[in-house]
């Protein structure tokens, strides 16, 4: 966008987000405002949770079972009389949680896997990426749903068995740009001047690899989330009375016919959720890894 | 973006795939097919193992026992009539009853029905010890006395012995199946999945998790029955059981929400059938382990449930809250037994009493065999809340359940109760007796060798009197001592189509149906 830049240039004003970085980019593009928006509203609705419910999301009241959406109940209320509104609100919550932790565990894990491996090649790569393998060629939920049956039904569990299938795709990842970054002349520096392997990861591998990181861990929130609602819908997930989305939905799905709105509102916001996070992460790919620019996977 | 479409689409086909599927009205099911829509599958198809409502389900339209249950004007009574038995006498002393059999009733390998087959059975139950035994406790032994006499010896006398041959231990099984058996197992592996009886309908095939099919038995001594073929449906969801039994894809189902009668009451070709039965849900408390084997603890439980919001709400008054263990409807059920009512403070010192006023961590384990049961748990969870009770929830399939339950593996489990004969003996001795700890009927293990003589003498006492009064004894005791919660006695709702006709409803029969003498229209 040329043009553009001469313009703001001509201007002579300082301009914020400076012309031509990545936030501004990310500003000029649509999707990334559209996905951004979603996913800042989510993250508001988490955070602000106890102040945004009508209702405490685990308060029986039985004279006010099943109804349907109004004023007093906008998402209506479920079989114990809970205000699906507040469940629905704090369930962003859980969600998040889930989603952040996965990534935080995944992520770290698998990049640092992932680096190591295509930093030092030989043996080590061999033996990880192998061993990477072997966990992608399970289809994700169905592992996942087997590591989560095996610790035994809880959220925690669940968390860790989503992040579980989800470090080979941060590893293989980071094995392939470390494999490029070991060729680059710093590196060679640093390991003439004696610096360990180790600190050469850390330091220089894993941080010139963090961009694209950053894109697939976006994308990966959406699925996470995905995976972690499957769990619970299954019953190997949140426990009850814990407003998870999938949760809900579980239970719901009995009163779908005569009180439809009891799993459609968590299903609403299960889907808003993924497809925010998949639009953010598609347009952070656009913009920080240059050989996509421009182009579609 | 190629894959996030090509996904997307996927789903979409997916989604109107699944519409179509749930829209498509099949034509209702042929008038000599009756399908029934149900929970779970049964658990086991051997009568000398279960005392399951929904394995007895299928075990009783195959095999004869000697007596049954007695119809009159289109209702289920506690009284008996022959069966498989032609006539009987009892001695003066009640310790010997002898059965004259009908002639001419075989197998489908045309092995007679005659007094072999009897003892056979009954020497096969009494020796594989499950629940089924525990209705026999008062039989000593059975002798062949010719082919078509077969008496049974008691140790004391039982009143209600002749009730006890109408329960499915008294089931007849061919007496061939003893050569399926692998090592000592009495053919148990091979009639758990398979049924030899001379009853009118035989075992077609059992897909598990999908359908279990009987036809009519060609041979059957009685008259031939009108539904040629019984396809039981294993549908796990109530909403998917409603939806098949409005679009007529099945003719009856059980255990629908009650939140959805009022709906489904409005399609004219489905009538609900609305019936006072004996049938009790309850919790086991594991009286083996801590801190469940502290009778202030059982107590306070049972202080801070809320029975009012239950049954008003949950079960939309479709219910009533039990007093104490035998149901009302029943003999020896006391209405001015002591109830607990919900009492939070109460229930609180009771537990700081007990040395957990800072509370504790129990787990509830429940199946979907009942469609209320998440409901349920989740009220109890509440509940127990606010006497500082954490309670986790753990939902599995109904044989995990009574595997842990067997096992002594539970702290707090949901379970249901129907009596198999009309006698306060199916809810006070089964329950109590500790001889019967585990799957026979005492599943909170409780032990109370005062309770266990009682109910030993009443099981034996020939006098009403006295029986009830040691009935009510024992009633006050457990009710005091709270080894379960006792919650409520449900009224029985069978919605079924409008031309399903001959259903008999009995509460000693619940869950299961009277397939050979029901037609359709």
């Amino acid at each position: 966008m040329p043009w553009s830049i001469r313009k703001s240039g001509i201007d002579g004003r300082k301009a914020w987000p400076v012309p031509g970085s990545a936030l501004w980019l990310l500003l000029r593009n649509p999707s990334a405002v559209a996905g951004g928006g979603i996913v800042l509203f989510m993250a508001l609705m988490a955070v602000l949770a106890p102040w945004l419910a009508p209702y405490d999301p685990n308060a029986l009241n039985l004279a006010a079972r099943l109804q349907a959406p109004s004023l007093a109940h906008w998402f209506g209320t479920d079989e114990m009389g809970r205000d699906l509104l507040s469940r629905v609100v704090f369930g962003a919550r859980v969600s998040l949680v889930i989603g952040l932790v996965v990534i935080i565990l995944a992520g770290g894990l698998g990049t640092l896997a992932g680096a190591s491996a295509g930093y030092l090649g030989g043996r080590f790569d061999n033996v990880v990426m192998r061993v990477m393998d072997v966990i992608l060629s399970f289809p994700s939920l169905v592992l996942a749903m087997a590591l989560a049956a095996a610790l035994g039904p809880s959220l925690k569990n669940a968390i860790l068995a989503v992040a579980f299938t989800q470090v080979p795709k941060f590893a293989r990842l980071a094995r392939g740009e470390a494999l490029n970054i070991r060729e680059r002349l710093f590196i060679k520096a640093a390991r003439v001047s004696g610096f360990s392997a180790p600190w050469i990861i850390t330091r220089h591998v894993i941080p010139n690899c963090l961009a694209t990181i950053m894109v697939l861990a976006t994308l990966t929130v959406g699925e996470t989330i995905l995976v972690a609602a499957s769990l619970s819908f299954i019953g190997l997930g949140a426990q009850p009375p814990t407003p998870e989305w999938g949760a809900i939905i579980s239970v719901g799905r009995k009163f779908l016919l005569d009180q439809w709105w009891y799993p459609t509102f968590p299903g609403l916001f299960i889907v808003l959720t993924v497809v925010g996070y998949n639009i953010l992460g598609d347009a952070l790919r656009d913009v920080f890894d240059p050989r996509l620019r421009g182009g579609r996977l | 973006m190629k894959t996030l479409k090509r996904r997307f689409v996927g789903a979409v086909l997916l989604a109107l795939g699944a519409v179509f599927a749930a829209g498509a009205a099949w034509a209702a099911t042929p008038k000599d097919v009756l399908v029934v829509g149900v929970s779970s599958d049964p658990s086991t198809l051997d009568p000398a193992v279960t005392i399951d409502n929904f394995d007895m389900r299928e075990i009783f339209p195959v095999y004869d026992r000697l007596v049954q249950y007695k119809v009159v004007n289109g209702l289920g009574t506690t009284a008996v009539e022959p069966m498989a038995a032609e006539s009987w006498f009892a001695s003066q002393d009640g310790l010997t009853w002898t059965f004259k059999l009908k002639p001419g009733i075989t197998f489908s390998d045309q092995t007679p029905l005659d007094a072999d087959a009897v003892k056979y059975s009954i020497d096969r139950m009494m020796a594989i010890k499950m629940g089924p035994a525990g209705n026999f406790d008062s039989l000593d032994s059975v002798t062949v006395i010719d082919p078509l006499t077969v008496r049974f010896n008691l140790k004391h006398p039982f009143a209600p012995f002749l009730q006890v041959l109408a329960t499915n231990g008294g089931s007849i099984v061919n007496p061939k199946t003893a050569k399926k058996a692998k090592g000592d197992d009495l053919a148990q592996g091979w009639l758990a999945q398979n049924m030899d009886g001379s009853g009118p309908y035989r075992l077609k095939e059992w897909l598990l998790g999908e359908r279990l099919v009987l036809e009519a038995r060609p041979g059957y001594w009685g008259p031939a029955p009108a539904l040629k073929q019984i396809i039981i449906r294993i549908m796990r969801e109530p909403s998917d059981r409603r939806l098949a039994l409005e679009k007529g894809d099945i003719d009856i189902t059980e255990s629908i929400l009650v939140d959805q009668l009022p709906q489904l009451e409005k399609n004219p070709a489905v009538r609900i059938g609305r019936y006072d039965g004996q049938f009790v849900e309850y919790v086991y408390l594991n009286n083996t382990r801590a801190p469940l084997n502290d009778k202030r603890v059982r107590q306070a439980l049972s202080y801070a449930v809320d029975y009012r919001g239950l049954i008003d709400h949950v079960l939309q008054g479709y219910g009533a809250q039990m007093r104490g263990p035998v149901p009302s409807g029943m003999w020896g059920h006391n209405p001015k037994a002591f109830q607990y009512k919900r009492d939070v403070a109460k229930a609180k010192e009771l537990l700081k009493e007990a040395g957990y006023g800072n509370g504790l961590t129990l787990t509830l384990i429940y199946s979907e065999r009942r469609a209320t049961w998440e409901q349920i748990a989740t009220l109890l969870q509440s509940n127990f809340a606010e006497i500082g009770v954490d309670l986790k929830l753990e939902m599995m399939a109904n044989p995990a359940l009574r595997d842990r339950v067997a096992n002594k593996n539970y702290e707090l489990c949901l379970g249901a109760w129907s009596p198999d004969f009309g006698d306060p003996y199916m809810f006070a001795n089964l329950w109590f007796d500790s001889q019967y700890g585990g799957m026979p009927g005492n599943r909170s293990y409780y032990s109370n060798p005062e309770v266990d003589q009682k109910l030993r003498r009443a099981a034996e006492a020939g006098d009403a009197d006295e029986r009830l009064k040691l009935y009510t004894e024992v009633q006050d005791t457990v009710i005091e001592e709270a080894p379960y919660i006792y919650l409520y006695q449900l009224k029985a709702i069978v919605p079924m189509r409008k031309e399903v006709e001959g259903f008999v409803f009995n509460p000693l029969l619940e869950s299961m149906y009277n397939f050979a003498t029901m037609r359709k229209r």
